[in-house]
């Protein structure tokens, strides 16, 4: 039975081994790095002196992480919840099987593939408040023109649509994955007792769905939290600091005004509020499963 | 449109349980071509990326609605500064699809089936590791790299990029193979498999449609890796595509019809792999329904 | 265990080249000119300065946006290159880190430059970056649009409200700048921020606010489009070139991609409050720099490399081929006969202020807080006094 267990073990050994090398090591560093006055003089010297909490008392207390805040937070849910119900009918639709359904769902990753800074350039382009694409097209129906990424008010729900743009094949995908390994036999018992359309949504699908809609929620919002490339492409966090986010934020500290110490004090921040939410969404997960 | 896209709302049982027989050929061409429409919507930004790669060079802004006038110079000029970015590219992509794999598929596993202690400690783990920025692992591999004489060499970026694909590819695989009924594999064992046995010859055949999408993402995320690119490489002998189109955007000038020609092209090796994906996704589906 | 052993065969193999046998052959430098013409052209004087101190030229090109990263990085694992360019207004900081060497140690004289150049080059009353070509920002217009309309290239405030007001009409604007959430941002509007009188160590000042109030007010009567806030210098180039824009704030960089253009443009003076303001423009261009590497003799054939890029016939050579100012007066002047159409820049150039010479390693703080306020101020969140003042408060 020891060797049973040991033999188990095995199987992790690896996995622990890479996570411990490429994610442990990096973060202890950055945790580091937060207590210390670590600027570009740092690099040349390799000293950063001691400053304690100093750090995290000056971006706590910056005018701007409210602000940073309340944006990631808009942002994440907004992202989540267009992305994840969208990709779920996405799903359900591309599983009836219809002439090229098989096509047209691996050709619905494309968006995937497009590497971020030509995304965000194309985007650009596309909601140009004068001669952009959309508004062209929009003005021919009668709107318009409506500031996508000019105005303050409106520019956060545009970054939040291309976000949810960019989300939707990963959402499609896993959660059409999920659907393909429900067993047809229950739905087919399920018609027997009566359950079909929406009861059998409730009854058969979502229950068999959850572990795939916890991994695909609980990664969205991982994913989402750390938002950068998206966000400095369309609006560098502007207009007005309007889409300014913890991760922009971070970065802006890190890599514009060199002040690398308070840039990892904020991303630890940007961190422990993610795993608070793995955390509590976990739990309220697992009673829920337990009832 | 949504009527006939969510089954799930349809007022009569019959078909709105999954996989539905369609009977009218009518029926099945609507389905299509709302497939087909949602398609449109979702790959209009790349439409509008060939649109641009098509047009003769100059501002992006006065792009037409058609390349009526197509032009190939972008692509001429793209096909020679950027063959050599595209090839380093589809090595990391394979490296870190193998690797991710060897590694994450045991630990799914394991972490799916197995009752040893320290299996939810891990599992939080690789949670966390997913909510920390790419640029505090970045700047953390930078030292180590620049020490281990792995800056701009294949197998350093193959094990950094596989920090995205291997967290990723174990939670997605486990969530598949919680799906696995444990009598199965105990059946085995009783048959005589050993751990690893029972591993190779019944959970791998089982769960080929979760590596397979896994290592789809996997590919993915390597592919369109511009974080680590940046980071880990100095000189421009090892050079993925992303951060090609990222020397093309340069500070001063703007040829977009090159740069979109960059990115249509770095787009075609993904789209023929999605392409074929696709057939053993459908293939591994219909393979696990005959046992 | 493991990791240290490649780690000591680094050291070994990374310490080739000069000190053992006393002579220097090669020279790494770095520089983000990775494009087209510049690449080329500063690639060939390069090697023409290596030829002539005897030794190869081993260079490596990053995007713009990435030197620093990359710089910050080679610090810490003792790799700089022997050469090093930086953007101007990043020299302090990167010299403040004790990376550089003054360039004055190995005899380099400072005689001849405008004193812009110096200031930008300059940290703790030391030489530590010299730039052999400088540029700076001015009026961009589109001749033809201009004549119809029977205008002459605005020269002051008023002018310019009215000429750009007079100037749009359907989808094309009398005016266009870069007022984005970034130092260029910052730096589109610094012009019309110093020659009012404003300074960046204290923005909220009524000379400041008046510059503010300016933009404000293009955008508000619409002879600016929105977009602004978000616009790149190479996005307003594309609108200029597109015909979208009739008038522009832009950089000499431009010249070659509007040269390939059909658009006849001319260039002037950014226009000031009254006719009787002077024009201050912020100095741009990058500087050369010799880091230090620990390897004495490698560092004075780099200081002689970097002398050379500066001298009075390269950088004449350079200026004509890159569009760009030499640094030099007495080459500036020769340039302006040779080229007539850049004597604009010419003048703008001499008088030219240096971004960090005032504030020096504090000078992104500033930058930033000047973005801000601007962004605020154009997507009317805030009256453009309120803006300033909220944007000095900021940190």
């Amino acid at each position: 039975m020891k060797l049973e267990r040991l033999f188990q073990l095995l199987f992790l050994v690896p996995a622990a081994v890479y996570l411990l090398l490429f994610f442990g090591f990096p973060v202890v560093k950055n945790v580091i790095m937060s207590f210390q006055a670590y600027t570009t003089t740092t690099f040349y010297t390799g000293e950063a002196p001691w400053v304690g909490l100093q750090n995290y008392v000056k971006v706590l207390g910056s005018q701007l992480f409210g602000t940073a805040l309340l944006n990631t937070a808009l942002f994440t849910i907004g992202s989540i919840v267009g992305q994840f119900a969208i990709g779920l009918l996405f799903a359900l639709f591309f599983r009836r099987n219809f002439p090229l359904s098989g096509v047209l769902r691996s050709l619905l990753l494309l968006p995937w593939l497009l590497p971020l800074i030509v995304s965000s350039a194309v985007w650009k382009w596309i909601l140009d408040q004068d001669s952009g694409v959309l508004n062209q097209f929009l003005g021919g129906v009668g709107i318009g023109p409506v500031p996508w990424l000019t105005s303050p008010s409106v520019a956060l729900i545009t970054v939040i649509l291309v976000n949810i743009w960019i989300g939707i094949p990963f959402n499609t995908t896993i959660l059409y994955g999920g659907l393909q390994d429900i067993p047809e036999e229950l739905y087919e018992a399920g018609s027997l007792d009566g359950a079909t359309g929406w009861k059998a949504f409730r009854h058969i699908t979502w229950p068999m769905l959850r572990p795939v809609v916890s991994v695909v929620l609980v990664l969205g919002v991982v994913y989402t939290v750390k938002v950068l490339d998206i966000i400095l492409g369309l609006t560098n966090g502007g207009p007005a600091n309007a889409t300014q986010t913890i991760a922009t934020q971070s970065y802006d500290l890190s890599f514009k005004q060199f002040d690398f110490g308070s840039g990892a004090a904020l991303s630890n921040i940007l961190i422990v509020i993610s795993a608070l939410f793995a955390i509590v969404y976990l739990r309220l997960n697992r009673k829920a499963v337990d009832d | 449109m949504t009527d006939t896209a969510l089954p799930l709302r349809r007022p009569s049982g019959r078909g709105a349980t999954p996989k539905p027989r369609l009977r009218g050929n009518g029926k099945k061409y609507l389905l299509t071509a709302v497939g087909v429409l949602i398609l449109a919507v979702m790959l209009f930004p790349v439409y509008w990326m060939i649109n641009i790669s098509l047009q003769p060079a100059g501002p992006a802004i006065e792009a037409a609605w058609f390349p009526i006038h197509a032009q190939f110079n972008g692509y001429v000029q793209a096909f020679q500064d950027q063959a050599g970015n595209l090839v380093t590219s589809l090595l990391v992509a394979l490296g870190s699809v193998i690797i991710s794999l060897v590694i994450a598929t045991p630990a799914a596993y394991a972490l799916a089936q197995f009752k040893v202690r320290g299996v939810n400690a891990l599992l939080f783990g690789i949670l966390i590791s997913q909510m920390i920025p790419g640029i505090v692992v970045a700047n953390a591999l930078y030292a180590a790299y620049n020490d281990l004489g792995l800056l701009n060499s294949i197998p350093g970026l193959i094990l950094a990029d596989s920090t995205a694909g291997i967290p990723f590819a174990i939670l997605i695989m486990r969530a598949f193979m919680l799906n696995i009924p444990t009598s199965i594999i105990e059946a085995a064992k009783v048959d005589g498999a050993g751990n690893f046995r029972a591993f190779r010859s019944i959970v791998l055949p089982i769960s080929v449609n979760s590596l397979i999408t896994a290592g789809l993402f996997t590919f993915l995320f390597t592919w369109s890796d511009f974080l680590f690119a940046l980071t880990l490489t100095t000189t421009q002998d090892v050079q993925p595509i992303t951060l090609g189109i990222y020397q093309y955007i340069g500070t001063f000038t703007s040829d977009w019809s090159t740069v979109m020609a960059a990115a249509v092209m770095a787009s075609i090796p993904a789209i023929v792999l999605l392409l074929a994906a696709q057939k053993f996704i459908a293939a591994g589906a219909t393979g696990g329904a005959v046992k | 265990m493991a990791a240290t052993i490649p780690l000591v065969l680094a050291g070994c193999s990374g310490s080739g080249g000069s000190t053992s046998s006393g002579k220097v052959d090669s020279i790494t430098v770095l520089d983000y000119y990775n494009q087209g013409n510049d690449k080329t052209v500063i690639g060939d004087y390069l090697d023409k300065c290596g030829a002539a101190n005897d030794v190869k030229i081993n260079r490596t090109l990053v995007p713009g946006s990435s030197l620093i990263q990359k710089v910050l990085q080679q610090a810490s694992s003792k790799t700089l290159p022997d050469v090093l360019m930086l953007d101007n207004p990043d020299l302090q900081q990167i010299a403040a880190t004790g990376a550089l060497s003054p360039l004055t140690d190995y005899g380099i004289s400072t005689d001849g430059y405008a004193k812009g150049v110096l200031d930008a080059g300059t940290y703790k009353d030391k030489v530590y970056g010299l730039a052999p070509t400088v540029n700076t920002i001015a009026l961009f217009y589109n001749k033809d649009i201009l004549d119809k309309a029977g205008i002459t290239p605005p020269t002051t405030w008023d002018e310019l409200k009215t000429d750009a007001k007079k100037l749009t009409k359907g989808s094309q604007y009398g005016f266009a700048v870069d007022a984005n959430a970034t130092y260029e941002g910052t730096w589109q509007f610094l012009p019309f921020m110093w020659s009012n009188g404003g300074d960046e160590k204290d923005i909220n000042t009524p000379q400041t606010e008046e510059a503010l109030s300016l933009w404000t007010d293009l955008v508000k009567d619409g002879s600016m489009s929105k977009s602004v806030v978000n616009w790149t210098q190479a996005d307003v180039n594309d609108q200029f070139i597109a015909g979208k824009t009739a008038m522009m704030i832009n950089g000499p960089w431009q010249i070659p991609g509007l040269k390939d253009s059909k658009v006849d443009y001319g260039i002037a003076q950014i226009p000031v409050q009254s006719a009787s303001d002077t024009a201050v423009a912020p100095l741009g261009g990058e500087v050369w720099t010799v880091p230090n590497t620990g390897d004495k003799a490698k560092q004075k054939v780099a200081a002689k490399i970097v002398d050379c890029m500066n001298s009075e016939k390269n950088q004449l050579g350079m200026a004509k081929l890159r569009y760009t100012i030499p640094s030099k007066t007495a080459a500036a002047e020769q340039f302006g006969k040779d080229v007539p159409a850049e004597q604009v820049f010419v003048d703008l150039v001499a008088s030219a202020r240096a971004r960090t010479g005032e504030l020096g390693e504090d000078w992104p703080k500033a930058a930033t807080k000047i973005y801000t306020a601007v962004q605020s101020s154009l997507t009317g969140q805030s009256s453009p006094a309120d803006a300033l003042k909220n944007a000095q408060s900021s940190n």
